[in-house]
């Protein structure tokens, strides 16, 4: 067994990783609640932004102009989809909405692989100036890039709370995850309001991408499927709780790098997000039978 | 109580949710893998000296008849190779094919042009043994080169044995190299992480962490490392990683870790995945914590070399199978060069190992053709021109090529060392043997000699 000490850097990494899952969580567990669609398609929106990214900068465009970029292009796609296809499906089950996504996910997925072709064995990458700089704690050296990933899942999960807490949209969002039909019958423009959840968590699905492109890597297949581990957050929250998604991410990022080091452990660590989550829907089944049966009693 | 309950359409959603995570996971892990590969020992002479006065070298050398189209009947040849997200090796058919293309514009085989027939692959065995009676019995090729996938040869071998036909291609399976009809211009995976431990061994490293993909095939790739360690004394710790690598931090940080200060670190991953890690290591400041970093051949490209920057400037070692092309000016590589220009502009890799390897199998290919002097070509004498080819000077390798009648074939075991350089990969060491203290080399030696160094 690894001493604390080895385990030390493994909490840094797995920090940064929770946070960006965080952020990704947020994303769909909004966007989710205001439109009752599971967006499948958030990490293939961030990988093809991040493509983008990468052939702006080798382009000499400016890196802050090829970072916006990102998130304008996750945003704009997220938008449209969500103006084009969002009002035919407001009415259809969940089921059909998520699939549909997929969609929109092996769209994103196919251009990608066409336009950022990885014939030859091309290697792409997005560095930002804070990743060669930082500082120790204690014998862990600690970049900026892992700072902000991490504050960037803490700042989103608590600026979403209080904006559909204490905004009249955020109210509105929240009316309309219980009974859109009602919400509309009180006068909200849902339109606008989905419009406003799809927008969000297209910007999120851009910040994440880019988060993501540097922390993890720049191809379209890890970046589309990396979405599993934020899904598995999103699962425990039980696509309702912001707080609950925030904490359930941090956890499988922190588990998840901790295993790395225990040897007997470490070839099994990618299965931490789905570990945790069938634990965790199971523990809560159960409570609920269980609080069920009280109340029947 | 009963509000926490989410409503049936919601848990719908979760279950379905759950379904293509777990789906999805599979899909991923499955997609990105290990690469054609090479390794290396022993100091022998660089083949990489320059000579003056070839730097000019004109695409009409490829052919017998310059600038006279072949319209014979054409000569059929087929190759197969992997093409899935995250894995592609259509480069190196697609040189092959350029190289091809330039010997039918200046005179073809003896008149006769060829025709090459490329079939992709997504690593499903059905498809891959498809493939295979396409190209025989629709496109009726009278030869196999060109091959690279990560299990054609696994499922292919004794297809291509039963009909006599004898592949040029570029291996990874082990089937590549331990079979009577396959002969590979590269090393594959394991004789390629044999030569960066060896040379993480000759730099007197304490301690030997090997990292490589988790794929079917690692124990038989990890199997030549062990041995090289084991027989230097050396310690090795022998890890994996699913791929697409998703914590690189976390896989850098192990791999530092358990190397220690005067330890090496060997990879063997396709490029994206190294320089993954490689870039994890470099953000978190730990290319300096061991005392090398190592890979196999995959590594050895220039966009890898310009993504790490200086700091890895003789901090890593890459093993080369190939001449290394930004430093050679040699007859054979100006004419590669030349031909890639004029004729491949489907090779979207540009300069590199994938697409020296397609030139070199092409070549070979074209120089057995050019010695068959019966009146028309069939399997059988197209395949043993393949099979007879001997003491072949490919201007890309550091021996002469032979294919010959041997039960294994090995007959790329000598390569370079590289390091990047301000974003070029340049020689660290010249030419150097495989050791033989991996059994796989010893055996074949043991039947085939060793080649002579080219000139």
């Amino acid at each position: 067994m690894p001493s604390w000490q080895d385990f030390q850097p493994f909490i840094v990494s797995g920090l940064a990783l929770g946070g960006v899952y965080a952020l990704s969580g947020v994303g769909l567990v909004v966007l989710y609640r205001a439109t009752g669609v599971l967006n499948l398609a958030f990490g293939a929106l961030g990988a093809m932004g991040a493509l983008i990214t990468w052939s702006l900068i080798k382009a000499g465009v400016p890196g802050w102009l090829s970072w916006l970029a990102c998130v304008v292009f996750a945003a704009a796609v997220t938008l449209g989809y969500g103006i084009v296809f969002g009002p035919a499906l407001a009415r259809r089950d969940p089921l059909v909405k998520a699939v549909a996504t997929i969609g929109l996910t092996l769209i994103l997925y196919g251009l990608a692989d066409l336009l950022w072709t990885t014939s030859g064995g091309q290697a792409r990458s997005i560095t930002f100036p804070t990743d060669n700089s930082g500082f120790m704690v204690g014998q862990v050296q600690v970049n900026w890039t892992q700072v902000i990933a991490l504050a960037a899942g803490v700042v989103i999960t608590v600026a979403t709370g209080a904006f559909l807490r204490y905004t009249k949209l955020g109210t509105a969002m929240r009316a309309m995850a219980n009974d859109r039909d009602i919400t509309a019958t009180l006068g909200v423009p849902v339109r606008k309001v989905e419009a406003a959840a799809w927008l969000g968590c297209g910007v999120l699905a851009g910040l994440a991408g880019l988060l993501l492109a540097d922390l993890v890597a720049l191809d379209a297949t890890t970046l589309t499927f990396l979405v599993i581990s934020s899904l598995a957050a999103v699962l425990i929250a039980r696509l309702r709780s912001i707080t609950v998604t925030f904490i359930a991410a941090i956890v499988i990022g922190l588990l998840h790098d901790l295993l790395t080091p225990v040897n007997s452990l470490t070839n099994y660590r990618d299965m931490t997000p789905f570990v945790i989550a069938a634990v965790a829907l199971l523990v809560l089944s159960r409570h609920q039978v269980m609080s069920q049966s009280r109340e029947e009693a | 109580m009963k509000r926490l309950m989410p409503a049936p359409s919601a848990r719908r959603t979760i279950v379905l949710a759950a379904a293509i995570a777990l789906a999805a996971v599979g899909c991923s892990s499955s997609s990105s893998t290990s690469t054609p590969a090479a390794t290396s020992t022993t100091s022998a002479t660089p083949a990489t000296s320059a000579t003056p006065g070839t730097a000019a070298v004109s695409t009409s050398q490829c052919g017998t008849k310059p600038g006279v189209a072949a319209t014979g009947t054409p000569i059929a040849l087929g190759g197969i190779v992997t093409n899935q997200p995250g894995t592609s090796f259509t480069d190196i058919a697609n040189m092959a094919n350029a190289y091809f293309a330039c010997v039918n514009a200046n005179g073809g085989i003896n008149g006769h042009p060829i025709k090459y027939y490329i079939e992709t692959e997504q690593t499903n065995p059905a498809q891959i043994a498809a493939d295979a009676k396409q190209l025989v019995q629709t496109d009726h090729v009278l030869g196999i080169i060109g091959n690279t996938s990560i299990i054609e040869c696994s499922v292919d071998s004794s297809y291509w044995q039963k009909l006599g036909y004898y592949i040029i291609d570029s291996g990874i399976a082990p089937e590549c190299y331990s079979t009577s009809n396959s002969a590979a211009v590269n090393m594959g995976p394991r004789y390629s992480s044999d030569g960066a431990v060896q040379y993480a061994l000759a730099q007197h490293a304490s301690k030997i962490v090997f990292d490589q993909s988790n794929v079917p095939g690692t124990g038989y790739i990890a199997a030549g490392p062990a041995a090289l360690a084991k027989a230097a004394n050396v310690p090795i710790v022998q890890l994996t990683e699913n791929v697409p690598i998703s914590d690189a931090d976390s896989v850098a940080i192990k791999e530092v870790d358990d190397a220690g200060p005067n330890g090496a670190v060997v990879l063997n991953f396709t490029p994206p995945e190294a320089l993954v890690i490689l870039q994890a290591a470099q953000k978190l400041g730990l290319e300096d914590r061991v005392k090398l970093w190592g890979c196999s051949t995959p590594c050895n490209t220039d966009f890898l070399a310009t993504s790490l920057g200086p700091k890895w400037n003789s901090k890593l070692f890459v093993n080369a199978e190939l001449t290394p092309p930004d430093v050679t000016n040699t007859a054979a590589m100006n004419l590669y060069k030349a031909i890639l220009k004029q004729y491949g502009s489907a090779v979207s890799g540009g300069i590199g190992s994938f697409s020296q390897m397609g030139f070199t199998e092409a070549e070979i290919a074209v120089h057995a053709l050019e010695t068959i002097t019966a009146s028309s070509y069939t399997v059988a004498n197209v395949n043993a021109a393949f099979k007879a080819v001997s003491a072949f000077n490919t201007g890309m390798l550091c021996q002469l090529w032979t294919y010959g009648a041997y039960p294994t074939h090995i007959p790329n075991n000598m390569d370079y060392t590289v390091t990047p350089d301000n974003g070029k990969m340049v020689t660290a060491q010249g030419c150097t043997q495989i050791s033989s203290v991996d059994p796989q080399i010893a055996q074949y030696r043991s039947v085939a000699g060793t080649a002579q160094i080219a000139p």
